[in-house]
């Protein structure tokens, strides 16, 4: 595994087309006592979607950036653009809404899209996985080298 | 662009398989601590710091120095082995919060109850909700200072848990002590399946 911090994932601050909105900004009562809010809607960022294409995403649902996304990275545009850099490395979907500050709810309808365009691929926890022995008893011999 | 291998691209290998431990328990009780202590990433917050509304109503001022406090998840995660990537999920155990309870739960590993001995009806609704889901815990009874203020097995009755539930002592603070915490609620796990 590269040691490099994956490209920049910043976020790249408020959209134009909102920002430009009424020429000034007006934040919401949330924004203004909260520097870490975004003012901006969630349905704005998701296109006025709530659902996700795929409402099966968790939290703790693996995303990775393909060769697709990789070479698209230049083409594509803020949230988009900061979700394909972002995953690069393989990250929660949880870590997506962190990273980014977006909502859950936000972050996993942006996944969807992402893995719909073939830019991300998903590794969802396997079903049962965590009433099988082997795998419990993995993680018991991972977490004892723990020092 | 650099031209170094991508070494996780579909083809060359797949992403880690997640799995997931639910920690809950009641607002400055050590969740985030635990978590910061074991995970190998900063910890983590989805959604916003509380508000001071809600600050009021959840009591902060009983806990002496705890000043700020969130909604939602606090996560960090462990690196298991080349596979498997252990992710650890802090939810206040607040009856509020329920609706988010299901989603985290859903084939978790196991739960992790954090008490403070001296607000032990904090941890009920977590408590409550484990035992009707049926997910596999330990109550792990967070020692401030070392000082317990009551004994396990008044801390046992309090919860109302039955003799079959481990109860721990532990340190959040300290990083073998919440190793040990997330031990014995693996070992509940592995005697639900074996």
């Amino acid at each position: 595994m590269p040691t490099d911090p994956p490209p920049s994932w910043e976020p790249l601050g408020p959209r134009p087309y909102v920002a430009g909105h009424r020429g000034v900004d007006v934040p919401t009562p949330a924004a203004a006592s909260d520097p870490q809010v975004s003012g901006v809607r969630p349905y704005l960022i998701t296109g006025g979607r709530a659902r996700p294409i795929d409402s099966t995403l968790h939290v703790e649902t693996q995303v990775l950036t393909t060769w697709d996304g990789r070479a698209a990275l230049d083409t594509l545009t803020y949230e988009h653009r900061d979700i394909v850099a972002l995953c690069v490395r393989p990250s929660a979907v949880a870590e997506v809404a962190a990273h980014l500050r977006l909502h859950l709810g936000v972050a996993r309808v942006l996944v969807a899209d992402l893995v719909a365009t073939g830019y991300l691929v998903i590794r969802q926890p396997e079903v049962g996985a965590h009433q099988q022995v082997q795998i419990i008893e993995r993680v018991i011999r991972g977490l004892k080298a723990i020092r | 662009m650099d031209s170094k291998p991508f070494v996780d691209a579909p083809g060359t290998g797949r992403p880690p398989l997640p799995v997931k431990i639910v920690i809950a328990g009641g607002f400055g009780v050590g969740k985030t601590t635990a978590v910061s202590q074991i995970s190998e990433i900063p910890v983590l917050t989805t959604e916003a710091p509380i508000t001071e509304i809600a600050a009021d109503i959840d009591r902060t001022g009983q806990v002496p120095s705890k000043t700020t406090t969130t909604v939602a998840l606090d996560f960090g995660c462990i690196t298991i082995d080349e596979e498997v990537k252990l992710y650890l999920f802090g939810t206040p155990g607040q009856d509020r919060f329920g609706f988010m309870w299901r989603d985290l739960t859903e084939g978790a590993l196991g739960g992790l109850v954090i008490v403070d001995s001296r607000r032990l009806d904090d941890g009920y609704p977590a408590v409550d909700y484990f035992e009707k889901t049926g997910l596999p815990f330990v109550v792990a009874v967070n020692l401030f200072d070392g000082f317990l203020s009551h004994n396990l097995e008044d801390v046992r009755w309090a919860l109302a848990v039955s003799d079959d539930i481990p109860i721990v002592t532990f340190d959040a603070r300290d990083r073998g002590s919440v190793r040990d915490a997330l031990l014995a609620v693996l070992q509940r796990s592995l005697a639900r399946v074996s």
